[in-house]
């Protein structure tokens, strides 16, 4: 169990959740404030909902089989809520409630899944996202493609991969298997665990070239993938669509970044055309999933379709370029140097400097020292020199030094 | 071509999937003295890891190890989010119910509560629920056939390969619950980053595993 030191409960949290220092939070947030930046340069704009919700809601949203435990909490009213798993859900169901016909949104929240923390998965997690609803079709699917990989991008990452599948090619070939209903279910299930042993001993009594396809599954890629797809003659729309993607990708200029990957499995039932997750080679999770979902608005009574993909901010937080974080400048005054000292701090800060007040007592640190009405620079090396108090001086001599 | 890294469970395991690795071409024997848990042999491009079979699906899932090699009995227990490839058919045993021999024909005819001591919590109350018993399921790391003798549980909840340690403990198997061989499994990035090294090193799998198992039969 990951727990947090020995000391008395009042001094440990709960197993899957963290504290972020401040160093943690700096970086945290630069990541989040790029992509919500692209974000807005894409005209995704950034929305919020709550982060608990009906269970019920969450229910209709990923299905009662969903495969992530639920923080389950029950209401005054008795009603049961839920913390959020994932933020599909909640945007589907704003976007139905307050009836947006076609919107791109955007979000950076806090995500909660009651899971097994001893394999040092966090049950609290950050995700970034984007959805954008009401608009089908290849062109639609490129556009959150290409944010997806702009979105790794701008997070820092070089070198990754971005698989491209069709959820609908999956489940069509599972019902080709011509298994009744109960099997498929175990078959969905199994393929959700994938767990190909058992699915081949399911699928013992198939069409020999459908069994073959499902258990060559997790090697299904490259540039042919597609081309093999097509000679099973198996849900030649969804191959069709997965087609008509790749080449609306085309003018976006990340073929190198971008392959089609028909053995990607998204455990998430919702999802009903194209699928695609990205990875970087070291990190052994998915950093990265999305796809196409017509059906869910239209389980919260508004038929749109939509697409989306979400970004886990804490598995790219280790592996982007780290943020030398610049501490802030000191304005250390003498009791006399006061007044000036605060006037002086909040026309840096004006500026764009970061800068803190502190007392003058015992500190040899490079600062802006006030005394009476005198200002002086103590630099990086110690030397100090007297600049006339005139503010539009001081500034220009508070950058030098912070940036020093 | 890639380095692979392998991951495979000390204890019972250990010796039949260190023999199919040699025999398949990715590791050479070591020296019985050698008590190091990694391994490198970098003409092979490959190293091992010798991880517990509690442990070994964590190195797998976050990537420390590329693919490894597990009973099935540890993927029915653990959450866990990697591919199960290949049955390698070695290491066969069966998850079974037992109680001592005097409560064994009591326990399906009452619906009391049952005390079941067991390695595999999760696959216990998996299956009780299933069967619609109420069970108080004993969570225990070791040495599991002791609890029903000093009155710790009612039965157990174990694996067996011979029946010999459930006859020595004076315990009848009264129902099964699973049966399990090692498999092999990946990482999900791997199984992508390192396509083609894997699905070479599957293929010698397979086929060393298949003439091992031809030797024994």
């Amino acid at each position: 169990m990951r727990q947090r030191g020995t000391g008395p409960p009042w001094q440990r949290i709960p197993a899957g959740t963290r504290d972020w220092s401040p160093e943690d939070v700096q970086a945290l947030r630069a990541l989040e404030r790029r992509l919500v930046d692209l974000f807005r340069r894409w005209g995704y704009q950034e929305v919020r909902t709550p982060i608990l919700e009906f269970l019920s809601t969450i229910e209709r949203g990923v299905g009662i089989e969903g495969p992530h435990g639920l923080f389950v909490l029950v209401d005054r009213t008795g009603d049961l809520l839920a913390l959020r798993p994932e933020m599909t859900v909640p945007i589907a169901r704003f976007v139905a409630t307050v009836g947006f016909g076609r919107a791109r949104f955007a979000y950076v929240a806090q995500v909660f899944r009651s899971r097994d923390t001893a394999r040092g998965e966090m049950r609290e997690f950050v995700q970034a996202g984007a959805e954008r609803i009401g608009d089908a079709g290849p062109e639609a699917d490129a556009e959150v493609v290409a944010l997806a990989a702009w979105a790794l991008r701008e997070a820092g990452l070089s070198g990754f991969r971005l698989g491209i599948g069709h959820a609908g090619f999956l489940r069509s070939l599972l019902e080709a298997a011509g298994l009744d209903e109960e099997e498929q279910h175990a078959a969905q299930r199994l393929l959700y665990r994938r767990d190909f042993v058992t699915l081949a001993e399911l699928l013992a009594e198939a069409p020999r070239e459908v069994r073959d396809a499902i258990l060559q599954l997790p090697g299904w890629r490259g540039p042919d993938a597609l081309e093999r797809a097509a000679q099973l003659g198996v849900a030649p729309w969804a191959l069709a669509e997965v087609t008509a993607l790749m080449r609306a990708l085309a003018p976006y200029g990340i073929q190198a970044d971008v392959e089609v990957d028909m053995g990607i499995i998204r455990d998430f039932e919702y999802y009903t055309g194209v699928v695609f997750e990205a990875y970087a080679q070291g990190v052994g999770h998915p950093l990265l999933g999305g796809g196409r979902y017509d059906g869910l608005l239209g389980r919260f009574g508004v038929d749109r379709p939509a697409i989306g993909f979400a970004l886990e901010l804490d598995r790219l937080l280790p592996i982007v370029r780290p943020q030398t974080a610049t501490p802030a400048l000191t304005v250390r005054y003498a009791p006399s140097g006061y007044d000036l000292a605060v006037r002086i701090v909040l026309r840096v800060r004006d500026a764009g400097v970061p800068a803190v007040l502190e007392s003058a007592v015992g500190a040899a640190d490079p600062c802006i020292m006030v005394e009476d009405e005198r200002v002086r620079i103590r630099d990086r090396s110690g030397r100090e020199r007297e600049v006339a108090p005139v503010p539009e001086l001081i500034v220009q001599e508070a950058k030098r030094l912070w940036t020093s | 071509m890639d380095e692979l890294t392998v991951a495979l469970p000390s204890g019972r395991l250990l010796a039949e999937s260190f023999a199919a690795l040699q025999a398949a071409g990715l590791a050479r024997p070591v020296p019985p003295q050698n008590r190091s848990l990694l391994l490198a042999w970098p003409d092979l491009r490959t190293r091992v890891l010798i991880a517990k079979p509690v442990d070994l699906l964590t190195y797998v899932e976050r990537g420390a190890a590329d693919c490894g090699i597990i009973g099935k009995d540890v993927l029915l227990e653990q959450d866990h989010e990697v591919y199960e490839l290949l049955d390698l058919g070695f290491g066969r045993c069966r998850g079974v119910v037992a109680f001592p021999m005097d409560r064994a024909a009591a326990w399906s005819a009452s619906a009391r509560l049952v005390r079941i001591a067991t390695k595999y919590p999760r696959i216990a109350e998996r299956f009780f629920w299933e069967r619609g018993r109420a069970v108080d399921v004993i969570r225990l790391s070791g040495a599991v056939e002791l609890a029903p003798r000093v009155g710790l549980s009612d039965g157990i909840l174990d694996v067996v390969m011979t029946g010999r340690t459930l006859r020595a403990n004076g315990l009848v198997e009264v129902d099964e619950v699973f049966t399990s061989t090692a498999r092999l499994v990946v990482n999900r990035v791997a199984l992508r980053a390192k396509a083609q090294r894997i699905q070479e090193a599957m293929e010698q799998l397979r086929r060393a595993t298949q003439l091992l198992l031809g030797e024994r039969s």
